[in-house]
């Protein structure tokens, strides 16, 4: 069974992460939230929300995302890996 | 027809011992005037009529004599702004194919260097004496200056502008903001930009009294000569209208007896306008939208509250249009002007001639227009931003985050990206002591901005590069 994570277990990056998702995607509601939800499952993730999610992602945590990288971020936990990975 | 130096002429008659001109110490009446500048067409008697002589001098009354003596002997005045680089002072020479540079002892050295050959002389070398003023000479066709405009790829294009565009626009000035021969006009703005000769010209067209300072930026002696020579006008640019009220407490102690300031800017900023209105008792502050090709094509007055960001209303034989998809001019489109200011042509420059078709000038500045026909600039065509097929004009993300308490002054660009075209930069400076940071930036952005138009980069800076008059230039931040 998927374990969900409560707000209080979240980590510093995760909770960065889930509010740059709140900001880029404002009509997001708190239930419709989850870190392997899709890009096409979400309304308006198009090319520009994920220009603005890398942007605020990379000045949030001070990191470069490369082109290459940048098309491969399909749910928000990709960026959340990512992060992690780069910080 | 007459020409300015017809008008200059019948003042030398009707007013010959009136103050003409003021600068510095030295004034000189009408009479006075006049008999230098004729002295000055005839030190020029070698050259033949239609050449070209380019003036390199800073303001002074020396600028005067030699403008108006050039035009006098029936030449072209080619002005050259005295803060160009070699090179660009080298190039508009070639350009405009000059036949004599007449300069000062002091800028004499700046260009020595100069390859481009035709003679150069300092002012003080040609033989100047004090005479009566009796030529008369009938250019009213002709091409009485030439200006050059760097445009936004910094490539220079000769701008010729006859007799006729200039009392046509010497009127549409004096008929709008109501000067008469009993003003006294400060100018502290450069003679060699279209602002400050349009200046000159209505001084000289109605015979009034002209003081020139040699700078925008030292308003303690703007201040000073407005008070010193009971001033009735004041030009200036909207940089220098803020430095007077940054640096001036008591500013309005000043501007009790001024009835006009006169700015130009593609906006003035709602904040000058409203204080300015405040200040100005017994005046308003107007402004006016043109180009060295078109010059004053609109004015506005700014009497009353609401229209502050309006540029105003077409002058009187000027038609301007909004040109766009849609055909609907409340919606932004380029701006198009017709009238007996807009020039026949470029200088030798049949391809910058193609903006002109049918007398239509394409401006290549956008605009849109309100329900009462007043005029608003909403950017530059060049300046629009293509990210991924959608349009972004920059002042629209600029006037939203321009608000912000932190925020002095923001300008966005467009840079270039192998993924979407082109993405957005935006370049912020900072009100002193401000404290935001980029991530505010955005998240405000995100909130306030369709999604396309939030910037890929934010940077801070000190300031922005600005030309000779201010104006930032954009095409120095891409």
């Amino acid at each position: 069974m998927y374990y969900q994570k409560t707000e209080k277990s979240l980590n510093t990056i995760e909770i960065e992460i889930k509010k740059i998702f709140f900001q880029v995607f404002p009509d997001l509601e708190e239930s419709e939230f989850d870190w392997k939800k899709k890009q096409n499952d979400y309304e308006n993730w198009d090319s520009f929300s994920q220009l603005n999610l890398i942007t605020m992602i990379e000045e949030k945590f001070n990191i470069l995302i490369s082109d290459n990288d940048a098309v491969g971020f399909q749910s928000a936990e990709n960026f959340r890996n990512f992060v992690e990975r780069n910080r | 027809m007459k020409t300015i130096i017809d008008f200059f002429r019948q003042n030398v008659e009707n007013f010959p011992d009136k103050i003409a001109l003021i600068f510095e110490d030295r004034k000189l009446s009408y009479k006075e005037l006049g008999g230098l500048v004729d002295s000055f067409s005839d030190s020029l008697t070698e050259l033949e009529k239609k050449s070209v002589v380019s003036l390199f001098l800073d303001n002074s009354i020396d600028f005067v004599i030699s403008y108006l003596g050039i035009l006098n002997a029936g030449m072209i005045v080619h002005l050259i702004p005295t803060n160009l680089t070699i090179q660009k002072i080298q190039q508009q020479l070639e350009i405009s194919n000059s036949n004599l540079l007449i300069t000062s002892n002091h800028l004499m050295n700046k260009i020595k260097d100069i390859k481009y050959e035709c003679r150069k002389k300092s002012f003080s070398e040609l033989n100047i004496k004090k005479n009566d003023f009796l030529k008369s000479n009938n250019f009213y066709n002709e091409i009485a200056y030439l200006i050059f405009t760097s445009g936004t790829t910094g490539i220079p294009k000769g701008v010729s502008i006859t007799q006729c565009n200039t009392i046509f626009t010497t009127k549409n000035i004096i008929n709008v903001l109501k000067y008469d021969e009993s003003d006294v006009n400060i100018l502290p703005l450069p003679l060699t930009h279209s602002f400050g000769l349009g200046c000159l010209h209505t001084s000289l067209f109605l015979g009034s009294t002209l003081i020139i300072l040699k700078n925008a930026t030292n308003t303690c002696n703007i201040l000073e000569q407005v008070i010193k020579h009971n001033a009735t006008t004041l030009a200036a640019v909207p940089l220098t209208l803020n430095k007077i009220l940054n640096e001036h407490k008591n500013y309005s102690d000043y501007f009790h007896k001024l009835r006009l300031i006169i700015t130009n800017s593609t906006s003035v900023p709602v904040k000058t306008v409203k204080e300015y209105r405040k200040i100005l008792k017994n005046g308003n502050l107007a402004t006016y939208y043109g180009l060295t090709e078109a010059s004053r094509s609109t004015f506005m007055i700014f009497d009353k509250s609401g229209k502050e960001t309006s540029v105003g209303k077409p002058s009187n034989g000027i038609q301007i249009k909004i040109k766009n998809e849609s055909s609907n001019e409340s919606e932004t489109g380029e701006i198009l002007i017709k009238g007996e200011n807009v020039v026949k042509n470029y200088w030798k420059n049949p391809d910058a001639d193609k903006k002109i078709l049918d007398n239509w000038l394409q401006t290549g500045d956008l605009g849109h227009k309100d329900s009462e026909g007043y005029l608003y600039l909403d950017g530059r065509i060049d300046d629009i931003i293509n990210i991924a097929g959608e349009k972004v004009v920059p002042e629209d993300i600029e006037t939203i985050v321009r608000v912000l308490i932190d925020v002095d002054d923001v300008v966005v660009v467009g840079m270039k990206n192998d993924m979407y075209g082109e993405i957005i930069k935006m370049f912020v400076k900072k009100s002193t002591d401000g404290k935001i940071t980029k991530s505010e930036i955005l998240a405000y952005c995100l909130k306030h901005l369709e999604s396309h138009k939030v910037p890929r980069e934010i940077e801070f800076l000190d300031d922005f590069p600005r030309n000779e008059f201010g104006k930032i230039e954009r095409f120095k931040l891409k």
